[in-house]
């Protein structure tokens, strides 16, 4: 099984080190991974601001990138979820016929639902908050949204169950959004910080020590907030403690 | 970089206190609705079938709106039938000439605020009262609704005290909710007594009888219709649904939906006109055909106004109905803007995260996340995108399709940990209003990996 | 003005893809293991009261003692010695207004939400919203499920009007504080027989 590691732009410049976790779990878990050098962006958040067709070349870029690999995995669950919904149709835009969208995860998905992880050598604890991040919640479908009658479940607690001593929890309100949004944090500001001040308190009131999800683009938002206010509370991507120990 | 709604949501975001309790107020009537569809084994079956009715019933609403006046008339309606707003308030004004009537008492419409009845009918020397307590506050104040279901939210206690103190005669500071509600039961009592005509909107049409179904908590549908002889029902054409089978369907979504009640307290049917009476449709397009033409944004049509959008909303509850430049706010009022006038309503766009929560309170499914996400793509072409968006998605473009000039910003990005604080946090950066900006890592993961960094612990 | 045909034929022309009905059988509603239990239980949840009445009480004392200062009762129901006038032979419902009590027929409980299908079976719907107090009475035998149930069964009447209750009239306009009592009745109890 030969997967290429897509390692999106923000983790790649400002958290590497989930990048790293992400590589040494899937090497751990026997799994031939691979990183192509000339990854560059997915186009979300050009996208979600209203400038789609400035995803499409990115997208056809990625798309050749990574096709030739048996998955793709990716440590954030939004940006997989934009390539997942919407490459086949900007690619259609081109001709071009979308290979990727039906074999890209998330790293947890993949874990979860293909690899079917059930152990785990780690350590880990710390008392955890776990962030359900939109995009993970409802188009990913790593856990039950809040709004849904169906069985509970979610992807990411299960993991997290496998880390030994680590406890989790989760906020009040429990997916609802943090406020980040892409281009949304820098046109709707006042709310976007609201949306991320209120995420953090009610994270904080679980007595966590950690706030943790899959997808860093949430947590780089809401630690943007802890930043300013000087809260008590640090952050850590999933991955980074699926990983502790390797 | 901004909008009328951000900086309408700054101003109403000022007051910390009021916007806690909008949003928490609303946040506790979500709450209310999720224990509703929880309490229902079936509930997501529900909505597929209320999404797969409304999707047979809008692309067969030719079929169905014939079958629904043939039955009407035959029940003894007089059945009218509009095409914009101002021939709906005509048909109104004149069906009220006709019979001499100078007074008119109403239930909730969207669809009469819509079409701006009220103003029309008063000018027109019309008394035209709002029978719903909350509508009948905000007629007395002179402002909008703010929600679409709980139309006052914005108000607090106080304020309509002091405003039933000057327009009802009630006691001096005293603003208990139940007083109060006490006050309008009386004063309204009295509208509803002297009133020539009694006018609704329409929850549901049913095209197999004919039936107007009608909504209400407060039960002043019922008072406006019972008292006057006359009854005209103001309606879309897209609230019809096929049979008083599928009508179940719809009236279990309903208020479990809008408020988390199992059932409004009063869901009435009425048929026929009251003997020696007259009772009217008016029937609106007023733009739903042209939306029914609209493959994107058709869904829209399946709405059945139930406000559950705007509860679980993160922006909404955060900003207030009244941050939206159209009548109705949230997630379906900024597509419904949309499709009334792109241009006058792109404002509302920016309202949105993209979290997907009102997709999936939705009774009907309506893809309303979907659409927003939809509406940004073409605002450039109205005109309307935003410069400083564009100039980024550009340059990000610019910056992506070069894999080498990537990697070299990546390199430098940490540069930027470095710059004085006051070049990074001036004014021109929203997002530093509220947040610290993420610092760059020392090196990139791609400058890791190609410098054999990434290893496996052996 | 525009015309039906306008209309329609604008719809037509915009209608490009048809979709199918679905089958509504194919739903099945909630099933209580006692559904008069729990419509009881619903009555009261949504304000009102629901109860049965035992084979040794009179329905005529029940009211009595529980509706003590009720003046102006309206019936039209044989049974009911108490009502002091039959709201059938009022010409002008303008005239129900004071009513304190009104004792109507109901035909069909819902278990699921509390709802009372009421087909119009006086000569003036206003009584069923204007008097300040109502009580329903209904066939216990005659509570379903849920609305499909409901809606399987209902018939209409030569009236032209009908109407599922719920519990008494509220509003929550004024900062989403419940008040029961808006325009229609303050309380509403289902006799259940």
């Amino acid at each position: 099984m030969k997967v290429g590691l897509f390692i999106p732009c923000y983790v790649n410049a400002v958290f590497p080190e989930v990048g790293v976790a992400s590589y040494k779990l899937l090497d751990h878990l026997g799994v031939e991974v691979d990183y192509p050098m000339d990854q560059t962006c997915c186009g979300q958040s050009m996208a979600n601001g209203g400038f789609e067709d400035k995803a499409v070349p990115l997208a056809k870029k990625f798309d050749q990138l990574f096709e030739k690999y048996d998955y793709v995995v990716a440590p954030s669950a939004s940006c997989v979820a934009f390539v997942k919904e919407n490459y086949p149709r900007l690619l259609k835009k081109e001709d071009h016929l979308c290979q990727t969208s039906g074999k890209i995860y998330d790293i947890c998905e993949f874990l979860h639902d293909v690899l079917k992880v059930d152990r785990l050598p780690g350590k880990f604890p710390h008392k955890v908050s776990v962030h359900n991040s939109c995009h993970g919640v409802r188009e990913l479908h790593l856990s039950s949204a809040s709004e849904l009658n169906i069985p509970k479940y979610s992807k990411v607690k299960d993991l997290l169950s496998l880390v030994e001593g680590v406890e989790v929890l989760e906020p009040q309100k429990v997916d609802e959004c943090c406020g980040f949004g892409g281009m949304f944090s820098v046109e709707e500001s006042a709310i976007s910080s609201c949306m991320g001040e209120d995420k953090v308190k009610n994270h904080i009131a679980t007595g966590a020590e950690y706030i943790t999800g899959a997808d860093s683009s949430c947590l780089m938002h809401m630690e943007g907030v802890v930043d300013r206010q000087k809260l008590p509370i640090k952050f850590i991507h999933v991955v980074e403690i699926l990983a502790a120990g390797l | 970089m901004s909008t009328k709604h951000t900086k309408a949501a700054e101003r109403f975001l000022s007051d910390k206190q009021q916007e806690t309790w909008h949003n928490e107020t609303l946040w506790f009537v979500r709450e209310k609705r999720d224990r509703m569809a929880f309490s229902l084994p079936e509930w997501e079956d529900l909505r597929e079938m209320a999404n797969k009715i409304k999707m047979h019933t809008i692309t067969h609403l030719d079929k169905y709106l014939d079958q629904f006046s043939e039955k009407a008339e035959a029940n003894g309606v007089i059945v009218h039938w509009a095409k914009d707003a101002a021939e709906h308030n005509q048909i109104v004004l004149d069906i009220l000439h006709g019979l001499n009537a100078k007074k008119m008492v109403k239930s909730k419409s969207m669809l009469t605020e819509e079409c701006h009845l009220n103003d029309f009918l008063i000018s027109h020397g019309i008394d035209v009262i709002e029978s719903d307590l909350g509508e009948r506050i905000l007629q007395l104040k002179g402002e909008m609704p703010s929600h679409i279901v709980l139309p006052a939210i914005h108000l607090k206690r106080q304020q309509v005290g002091e405003l039933f103190e000057d327009k009802l005669h009630t006691e001096k500071g005293n603003s208990d909710p139940t007083y109060l509600t006490r006050a309008a039961r009386q004063h309204l009592r009295n509208e509803f007594l002297t009133a020539d005509v009694g006018m609704t909107g329409c929850n549901f049409g049913v095209a197999e009888t004919g039936d107007v179904v009608v909504c209400t908590n407060e039960g002043n549908a019922d008072m406006g219709t019972s008292m006057p002889k006359v009854h005209i029902v103001s309606m879309g054409l897209e609230k019809i649904v096929p049979t008083v089978q599928s009508l179940g369907v719809f009236t279990r979504l309903l208020a479990r939906s809008a408020t988390g009640q199992p059932s409004t307290t009063y869901t009435s049917h009425f048929r026929k006109p009251v003997d020696g009476g007259q009772m009217h449709y008016i029937i609106v397009d007023n733009g739903r055909s042209d939306i029914l033409g609209n493959k994107e944004h058709i869904q829209t049509l399946k709405c059945i106004r139930c406000g559950a959008c705007m509860n679980t909303c993160p922006v909404y509850r955060r900003s207030g109905g009244f941050s939206y430049t159209y009548f109705i706010p949230g997630p379906i009022g900024i597509n419904l803007g949309m499709l009334r006038h792109p241009k006058e309503y792109s404002d509302n766009v920016s309202a949105c995260s993209l979290c997907y929560s009102c997709n999936n309170v939705c009774p009907v499914k309506i893809d309303l996340a979907d659409q927003i996400y939809r509406w940004r793509q073409n605002l450039d072409s109205y005109g309307k995108a935003d410069p400083l968006k564009k100039t980024m998605s550009a340059g990000l473009k610019f910056l992506f399709e070069r894999p080498g000039l990537y990697n070299f910003a990546l390199k430098f990005a940490p540069l930027v940990n470095h710059m004085p604080h006051f070049m990074v946090y001036n004014g021109l950066n929203e997002w530093g209003k509220g947040r610290e900006l993420p610092r760059f890592a020392k090196e990139s993961f791609t400058s890791m990996w190609k410098s054999g960094k990434v290893k496996p612990k052996k | 003005m525009s015309n039906k045909k306008d209309i329609l034929y604008s719809l037509q022309r915009n209608i490009s893809e048809r979709y199918d009905m679905p089958d509504i059988d194919l739903l099945e509603g909630i099933v209580y293991p006692d559904p008069l239990e729990k419509f009881i239980e619903v009555s009261k949840a949504v304000g009102g009261d629901a109860l049965v009445l035992k084979p040794e009480e009179d329905i005529n004392e029940f009211i009595k003692t529980h509706y003590p200062e009720a003046k102006t009762i309206a019936s039209n129901l044989r049974e009911i010695e108490v009502a002091t006038f039959n709201p059938d032979e009022v010409e002008d419902p303008h005239s129900l207004n004071g009513t304190d009590l009104a004792i109507v027929q109901g035909e069909i409980g819902v278990a699921e939400n509390g709802c009372v299908w009421i087909p119009q079976n006086v000569k003036h719907k206003g009584i069923y919203f204007i008097a300040e107090y109502l009580v329903i009475v209904l066939d216990k035998t005659k509570v379903v499920n849920n609305m499909h149930e409901a809606y399987r069964q209902i018939n209409f009447g030569e009236k032209g009007f009908g109407v599922f209750i719920s519990g008494p009239s509220k509003t929550a306009d004024i900062e989403q504080a419940l008040v029961v009592g808006a325009h229609g009745a303050k309380g509403v109890t289902v006799i259940l027989k």
